[in-house]
């Protein structure tokens, strides 16, 4: 087999897989739609494998493989651009993905949609590596696309319960602003580049860098940079879909849907496609500065104000929801302080131990009997301890504890930042420092409060009606019609192997990825001809190459930085709070009660988005239903245009009279009026 | 020159074998049906298909995708010819497939005439096609009118039927008389009738450009009638109507792609000279067809009448490929606007045979189901085949990802390619206001009652027919690139 | 002006007289005669183009054939002209104000020097060869594809014909003579055993 078939293999099998069990989830038993799914998967998987051997033995690639369509002098492709990055993402994605496919055996066993479950996960699989495989902005947009409409149908998977469809109209909505931004910023490429192809562009990018456009009438005022506008709205696009402020809203409330989607679309891959895609993208953003600055802004606000929310969560899944939010914002700083490398083995670090984190939470959920609330929990080690360490283990990469995963990505995204020199910079090392320690603490008050201390599930369940209820009250309408949880007396169990295989199996990466993969991914050559950095302008990752000097010894070096102590102090005051003295969370509660509803209320988002753009819509579109389209539309333009329609159609009708002479006529006079401009012209 | 001088060749009959072979199969069949003593007319009916299906394999293997002239130059054998003759063939294959059941339905129309007369009319197509010289074009025209003035008048005791053959003929021979008549002035212009010829003396300037003008508008009003645009479209409601819809189905596909044939022969390959003269012209057909095409089949509710309003609509919406070929002498992109036009005409062949070929499979005897209020639930009746409709429909409106609109979206990038910015926003305003008048029917299968919830009877080859045929749409639309560069390369070998 | 120059206008000036009678005349048979005159006259230019073949083929055809035929019909038929002409009058003024247009508009472009351009281009006959020998050569060798091409359209107009007007064979009373000789007595006559109708 040629490389070019087995490129083509690797996002058509999961697809195949899709259309086995979709398109006859009602009639085939259960085993065949996983086993379908799950051989898609696995062979996309294997044969991403022998394409990372391939590239690493330097054959990259790039072309088309068929042509949609060409019209004039636009050709629309699907193409291939496999390269280090590509080969990067595609292992990560159907790795994840595989481990995902086969944890859905266990945790949906019960689940009267399980084909179309499976259907709908292979298809995202199929969606996100075209997204990724792609070599031009046409289908890198269709992946983008299809994406997100996987997570919408997967977000309302239990299309019964009024909060999923609520979450996933929203996830829909925002998910509406971002790309109205990315497509605006596609066609901007697509009218001054005049092409969509990624080579094509970057080729031609320096000379477009000191392009000014107007934004408005060819007004003075209005101009802008051309790259700066567009690398702005190409990143909107990436806001919606990698959630950042204030794009992220849709992203807790995913959560709706299964733990299994949560951990594979809402935390490993599909959230990071915005990150992917400025990574792909570096040779345009490297040529704007204000656009590095708002990325970098953009992700320190989000890294820093999301992790604190964490903190009073008590939805087992929202917490570790807020947490990817908060990793999203390292991402997009490390973007932003042109470190693209380090957000790419970061993206890679996080999809493993994230992925570890949701399925273990995934794990607990099934323990519990569908009971998502930590207070509810407590000593669980006893009863489920594989679960129990790969979840430790998931919490230490992500807190970054040295020669775990999480600690070789993160560190180095805190040392670009401290040594770039872009604008908004300093801010951005202020909020990924601070954010240590608002990582350490709540993924550790987790931790303490699900797998130690007493064990407050089933007596904690009569508790549960109303203090649950201090939240938002999507929650709880959840909590009444889906978690049962545990009857008094009942105790929890260890899952079946199906679900703690891929922990056991997505642990191991999470402690071993970053210390093998820091030295190539981020100062070899490994990304030489993929990303472009301007080294003279943004010299954060030249300088940080000189900083480094081994894997073992920057692990070693961390115990005398700041970092590793905020997250040790993160870690101890968690323990003091939560299983040493449970009392003293409470009291701060009560001391500083603005702030925590402040908390309570995400910052208002919601309810700004609420207010204003929803209340808004609502009443523009009642304005505009009562003027306009009572008034204006009914009243003129159809009953108007129906007036004037059934008198165009009436006239034509008396021409139509069923006359031959008529016709005759009607065809002479065309002649004749043909003739007379005619001759009247030569 | 003395007659002892006249050399005479015998000409090489090779590139017109498929016409010789239709000829010969056409009179024989007319012989064998007159033993035939089987009401339905089994025999004649395999017969005629097999004549067809011989035709397509002659074609496709005598072609050889150089041009060869014969006949005194009189017919000509090219890429283009061969590919607009192989989907002739196949389109009458299928419209006879289709119409089956209806004719065996209607005595009067089951006789061996309306088989031996299709065959007439399909040969009066390929000369059309294969045309060379002016004469050659009005015969071919005339052949294949002529069987479809008969053919609409087949059924005698229908008193509609009658009266479209009398509108039908009538106007048709006006239309032809003011064909012949712009032919003979630019015989008078040029001393020739041979088309290449004719394009030979243009390029040397030796023609009278006002006599030459002045026979263009003939011309243009005869190729006009024939392809039915504004204003000389006034047969086409009529006659859609009146006729039997097995006859209609035959009107309304295969005789497009001779028309275009013709266009491309006539007005491209002779006259390309006057390009700006005949693009002018079909710039005003052309808008008036779209106009008055998509308003009046609002109004109308009758499904064959509401068609063909739609077919003048979508003739004029292919012209707008055909007038930008060539911008101020340069013909730069004659080749991207005319395979545009190309694309259009054979998608919409393919769409109007599935359309007119979804009446004939609700028909039964004694009901013609061809009013609107007749497909009203048909998705209860036959979820298939009401999904089938509902892609030619939106083909037709040009929804995004059927074959439809990759037809409008290439002729509009053409339009605008050339300059004429506003003639595509002209054309897009008035594919919206048709794309009312589809969806209606979608709505009306989908969204109402039933007047009969009998389910519907098919044969296995007509299901599986129409089931290609909506699936072609639909995938055409997926891989339109096949087809696409199909044309161009057909149109670069030929022209 | 020479002779020919004359005996053209002559004939031209009878031909468009002819023809406005046949759209005019009142009499159906009197407009089929005017029609005749216009063929006449149009044989008789076509003979000042030393076109005698064709002249006389028109006489032939049209004027002995065509045109008999067409007075049989009418004559035939009875047709009551005056009805079917009913709204000719209050269409005419519509009707000729275009047409004397268009008239005016052909005129415009083909009239004055133009003419000259077809005197130049019309080949001498040659000296051995007659008129009908030369139509037959060229109908034969050259222009043998429409002329085939004109037979096929003239078969078509047969079968059309034929399809079109011919009734189904049961309604004709004609008897076939080979069943009328082979009948017998007792198929000739059925004998219908009823029951005598009672009285009161």
């Amino acid at each position: 087999m040629d490389m070019k078939s087995l490129y083509l293999l690797v996002p058509l099998a999961p697809l195949a897989g899709a259309m086995i069990a979709g398109l006859f989830c009602r009639i085939i038993p259960r085993w065949v739609a996983h086993t379908a799914t799950i051989a898609g998967v696995a062979i996309a998987f294997f044969a991403s494998f022998l394409i990372f051997k391939d590239v690493m033995a330097g054959n990259t690639y790039n072309g088309p493989v068929y042509q949609w369509l060409t019209s004039g002098d636009y050709r629309f492709e699907v193409g291939f651009l496999i390269d280090q990055l590509t080969v990067t993402m595609m292992l990560v994605v159907t790795s994840v993905s595989l481990m995902v496919h086969i944890y859905t055996i266990g945790y949906m066993k019960e689940d009267p949609g399980y084909n179309r479950f499976f259907s709908y996960i292979s298809l995202f699989t199929f969606s996100m590596l075209i997204l990724v495989m792609s070599n031009n902005f046409m289908q890198l947009f269709f992946g983008w696309e299809a994406v997100g409409l996987v997570s919408y149908l997967l977000i309302g998977f239990w299309y019964t319960r009024p909060t999923a469809i609520f979450a996933n109209m929203k996830a829909f909505l925002v998910n509406r602003v971002g790309d109205f931004g990315f497509i605006l910023g596609i066609g901007l490429v697509l009218a001054h580049f005049g092409t969509l192809d990624y080579a094509a562009v970057f080729a031609k990018a320096p000379s477009l860098a000191d392009v000014t456009i107007s934004l408005f009438a060819d007004r003075e005022w209005a101009t802008v940079s051309l790259m700066s506008i567009t690398c702005i709205l190409l990143f909107i696009g990436a806001m919606g879909k990698s959630a950042q402020v204030p794009l992220h809203v849709w992203l807790p409330d995913s959560m709706e849907g299964p733990t299994p989607i949560s951990a594979l679309i809402h935390a490993a891959t599909m959230v990071t496609a915005g990150i992917f895609m400025v990574a792909r993208m570096s040779p345009l953003f490297e040529l704007s500065d204000a656009a590095l600055t708002f990325v970098i802004v953009i992700g320190s606000i989000t890294a820093l104000f999301m992790g604190f929310l964490g903190i009073i969560q008590n939805d087992i899944k929202r917490v570790v929801a807020y947490s990817t939010l908060s990793q999203l914002g390292y991402m997009t700083v490390a973007l932003g302080a042109s470190a693209y490398s380090v957000a790419i083995f970061h993206l890679m670090t996080h999809a493993f131990f994230k992925a570890l984190l949701f399925l273990g939470a995934g794990s607990v959920i099934i323990g519990m009997h569908h009971d998502q609330d930590i207070r509810n929990m407590g000593g669980l080690r006893k009863y489920m301890p594989i679960t129990w360490i790969t979840s430790l283990i998931g919490s230490l990469a992500l807190i970054g504890t040295p020669f775990f995963a999480g600690f070789y990505s993160k560190d180095s995204i805190i040392e670009a930042v401290a040594l770039s020199t872009i604008p908004g910079a300093g801010f951005a090392y202020f909020a990924v420092l601070a954010g240590v320690f608002v990582t350490a603490f709540y993924s550790f008050r987790m931790y303490f409060l699900v797998f130690h201390g007493e064990e407050r599930f089933g007596k904690a369940h009569d508790a549960h009606g109303h203090d649950a209820h201090e939240g938002d009250h999507d929650d709880e309408e959840v909590a009444h019609d889906h978690h049962h949880g545990l009857a008094p007396g009942q105790k929890p169990h260890e899952t079946p192997w199906v679900v703690t295989l891929p922990l056991v199996l997505l642990a191991i990466p999470s402690v071993i990825i970053g210390f093998i993969g820091i030295e190539p991914m981020l100062f070899g050559d490994y990304f030489k001809g993929v990303i472009h950095i301007n080294a003279e302008a943004h010299p954060a990752m030249s300088e940080l190459a000189h900083h480094f000097h081994g894997a073992v010894a920057m692990a070693t070096h961390a115990l005398t930085t700041a970092p590793f102590w905020l997250a040790l102090s993160g870690v101890a005051l968690s323990w003091f709070f939560y299983l040493k003295r449970p009392d003293i969370p409470a009291a701060i509660k009560a001391r500083v009660e603005p702030i925590y509803t402040l908390l309570e209320n995400k910052y208002y988002f919601d309810k700004f988005n609420e207010v204003v753009f929803a209340g808004g819509a609502r009443l523009l579109g009642r304005g505009l239903w009562k003027g306009g389209d009572v008034g204006l539309i009914d009243g003129i333009v159809v009953n108007g245009s129906v007036r004037l329609v059934n008198w165009l159609a009436s006239m034509i009708r008396f021409f139509q009279s069923g006359h031959i002479y008529h016709y005759a006529f009607t065809m002479i006079i065309g002649v004749f009026v043909l003739l007379t401009l005619w001759v009247s012209r030569v | 020159m003395t007659l002892a001088e006249m050399q005479f060749v015998i000409p090489d009959l090779r590139p017109a074998s498929a016409e010789l072979f239709m000829l010969a199969m056409a009179c024989g069949i007319l012989l064998v049906d007159l033993f035939v003593k089987d009401k339905k007319r089994t025999l004649t009916f395999v017969l005629t298909q097999l004549a067809l299906l011989g035709a397509a394999v002659i074609t496709f293997m005598t072609s050889t995708g150089e041009i060869a002239y014969t006949f005194s130059n009189m017919y000509v054998d090219d890429l283009l010819g061969d590919l607009l003759k192989l989907l002739t063939y196949l389109t009458v294959i299928v419209v006879l497939f289709y119409s089956r059941g209806y004719v065996l339905d209607r005595p009067q129309m089951a006789k061996g005439e309306y088989y031996t007369l299709t065959l007439f009319a399909t040969l009066g197509m390929m000369v059309m096609i294969s045309a060379n010289h002016f004469l050659t074009v009005y015969l071919g025209l005339e052949l294949l009118s002529l069987s479809l003035y008969a053919l609409v008048a087949l059924n005698r005791d229908s008193v509609q039927a009658t009266e479209a053959a009398m509108k039908y003929f009538v106007l048709g021979a006006l239309a032809s008389g003011l064909l012949l008549y712009g032919m003979s002035m630019i015989y008078g212009a040029t001393g020739t009738l041979e088309i290449t010829a004719v394009a030979e003396r243009l390029y040397q300037g030796q023609a009278n450009k006002s006599i030459l003008v002045f026979g263009l508008v003939f011309l243009v009003a005869g190729i006009a009638f024939k392809l039915g645009v504004v204003p000389f479209h006034m047969w086409i409601p009529d006659v859609y109507h009146g006729a039997p819809t097995a006859i209609t189905l035959l009107i309304a596909s295969a005789p497009k792609l001779a028309a275009f044939a013709i266009v491309m022969r006539m007005l491209v390959n002779g006259l390309v000279v006057l390009a700006a003269d005949w693009q002018m012209m079909l710039i005003i057909l052309s808008v008036l067809s779209m106009a008055i095409g998509n308003l009046a089949a609002i109004a109308q509710t009758n499904l064959k009448r509401m068609l063909a309003y739609s077919a003048i609509s979508h003739m004029g919406f292919m012209l707008l490929g055909l007038v930008t070929g060539v911008i101020g002498g340069d013909a730069r992109f004659a080749l991207n606007a005319y395979s545009s036009s190309m694309f259009y005409v054979i998608t919409y062949v393919l769409t109007s045979a599935g359309t007119f070929g979804m009446i004939l499979l609700l028909a039964r005897a004694g009901f013609e189901s061809d009013l609107l209020d007749d497909f009203k639930g048909l998705n209860k009746r036959s979820p298939w085949f009401a999904a089938m409709m509902m892609m030619m429909m939106f083909s037709m409106a040009g929804v995004p990802f059927f074959v439809g609109f990759f037809a409008k979206f290439s002729v509009l990038q053409a339009v605008v390619a050339a300059g004429y910015l506003w003639l595509a926003i002209a054309a897009v305003i008035f594919s919206l206001i048709g794309a009312f008048y589809y969806l209606r029917v979608v709505k009306l299968m989908y969204f109402d009652q039933p007047n009969d919830p009998s389910p519907i009877h098919a044969p296995f080859d007509v299901k599986l027919l129409m089931s290609a045929n909506g699936l072609a749409v639909a995938l055409l639309g997926i891989f339109p690139q096949a087809l696409m560069s199909i044309c161009a390369v057909a149109l670069l070998r030929s022209l | 002006m020479e002779f020919k120059t004359f005996v053209f206008y002559f004939f031209a000036a009878i031909m468009v007289f002819a023809a406005l009678r046949v759209i005019t005349a009142r009499n159906p048979v009197q407009a089929a005669l005017f029609l005749v005159l216009t063929f006449v006259s149009a044989s008789g230019i076509w003979m000042l183009l030393q076109a005698e073949f064709l002249a006389i083929a028109l006489v032939l055809v049209y004027v002995g054939a065509v045109m008999v035929l067409f007075l049989f019909v009418v004559m035939m038929l009875d047709i009551n002209l005056d009805r079917v002409r009913e709204g000719f009058w209050s269409y005419l003024p519509l009707g000729a104000i275009v047409a004397l247009l268009m008239v005016a508009e052909m005129g415009l472009v083909l009239g004055g020097n133009y003419f000259d351009l077809f005197e130049n281009k019309v080949p001498q006959a040659a000296a051995d060869a007659t008129n009908v020998m030369s139509v037959a050569r060229l109908m034969y060798t050259d222009y043998v594809y429409p002329v085939e091409l004109a037979s096929v359209i003239l078969l078509v107009g047969i079968v059309a014909a034929v399809v079109l007007t011919m009734r189904d064979r049961r309604k004709t009373k004609a008897v076939d003579p080979a069943t009328q000789v082979i009948v017998k007595a007792k198929d000739r006559m059925r004998v219908l055993q009823m029951p005598s109708e009672k009285q009161g």
